[in-house]
């Protein structure tokens, strides 16, 4: 499999300036090593941290369980089931897997082809309730948002996108992407909520550019 | 995104009648149509290969129909 190379930019949060990265339409073996050796240790230093300072289990990072080589090896060579990443100055900042078999539910669109995101998180680093000021890139995020409606628009699904968000990113989907809460799914796991994007939103999140 | 090759495909005028109402009934152009469809039947062969069975249920009966994969 070939990994096609797209320079996109980040926001270096320190300096306030934007800064060169790439986005990748896979995830390979860099990734992987990258999530192991360098999120992991992050994330278990921040669950540590919040743990001895009593902080409620609910506000721990809510993507700590998420095995990333035991996803990609569950989709390795699977059409429906892409995945990106952004790397910036060598390491990976975010992760993201689709699935390409969903249908729409909001009811304007309901039946209709959409690209299903499946997973996404960023780096741990990036992450201002784990970095607080010291989070050091904004974007990620958007930039594999963007990427998902770029498929979904070269697929023919005219930018529609859907996913179950976790409760720390529901305010996310919802303000800065624009994304429609349907509310509580009672068929999901944890009963996450949905979230949907139409064609216009997704055309309207697109024209407001890569800020995070 | 990834680099596409083109190829030529022959269908009867039967299989080009339901792939066009498809296209009409999904808002969808061929190429997208039978891409789908390609992602579909790998996904479905994976998962029967891993001993999974596929099965349309009748939602108001719950009556199950096995279907058969070649």
């Amino acid at each position: 499999m070939s990994i096609e190379t797209s320079p996109v930019f980040l926001l270096d949060v320190s300096s306030g300036q934007p800064i060169d990265a790439e986005l990748l339409d896979g995830i390979a073996e860099q990734q992987l090593v990258h999530w192991e050796d360098e999120w992991m240790p992050v994330l278990r230093d921040a669950v540590e941290r919040m743990k001895a300072a009593g902080i409620e289990r609910t506000k721990w990072p809510q993507s700590r369980h998420w095995d990333w080589r035991q996803k990609a090896q569950g989709f390795d060579r699977a059409l429906a089931n892409p995945g990106f990443c952004v790397t910036c100055q060598g390491m990976t900042q975010g992760m993201m897997f689709l699935d390409l078999l969903h249908k729409a539910r909001i009811k304007s669109q309901t039946g209709k082809e959409l690209v299903y995101i499946e997973y996404l998180e960023n780096a741990p680093w990036n992450r201002r309730h784990i970095a607080g000021d010291e989070a050091r890139f904004a974007g990620v995020g958007s930039l594999l948002v963007r990427a998902a409606i770029e498929l979904s628009r070269e697929e023919g699904f005219k930018g529609r996108i859907g996913l179950h968000s976790l409760p720390q990113s529901n305010a996310w989907y919802a303000n800065t992407c624009g994304m429609t809460d349907l509310g509580a799914d009672p068929d999901y796991p944890h009963q996450l909520r949905y979230f949907e994007m139409t064609p216009e939103q997704a055309e309207a999140f697109l024209a407001k550019g890569n800020t995070p | 995104m990834a680099t596409k090759k083109t190829m030529t495909l022959n269908l009867t005028d039967a299989e080009m009648g339901v792939l066009e109402d498809l296209c009409e009934k999904k808002d969808l152009s061929k190429t997208a149509v039978l891409r789908q469809a390609l992602r579909l039947y790998q996904a479905i062969e994976t998962r029967v290969e891993k001993g999974a069975k596929l099965f349309f249920e009748n939602e108001e009966t719950k009556e199950k129909a096995e279907v058969m994969m070649l």
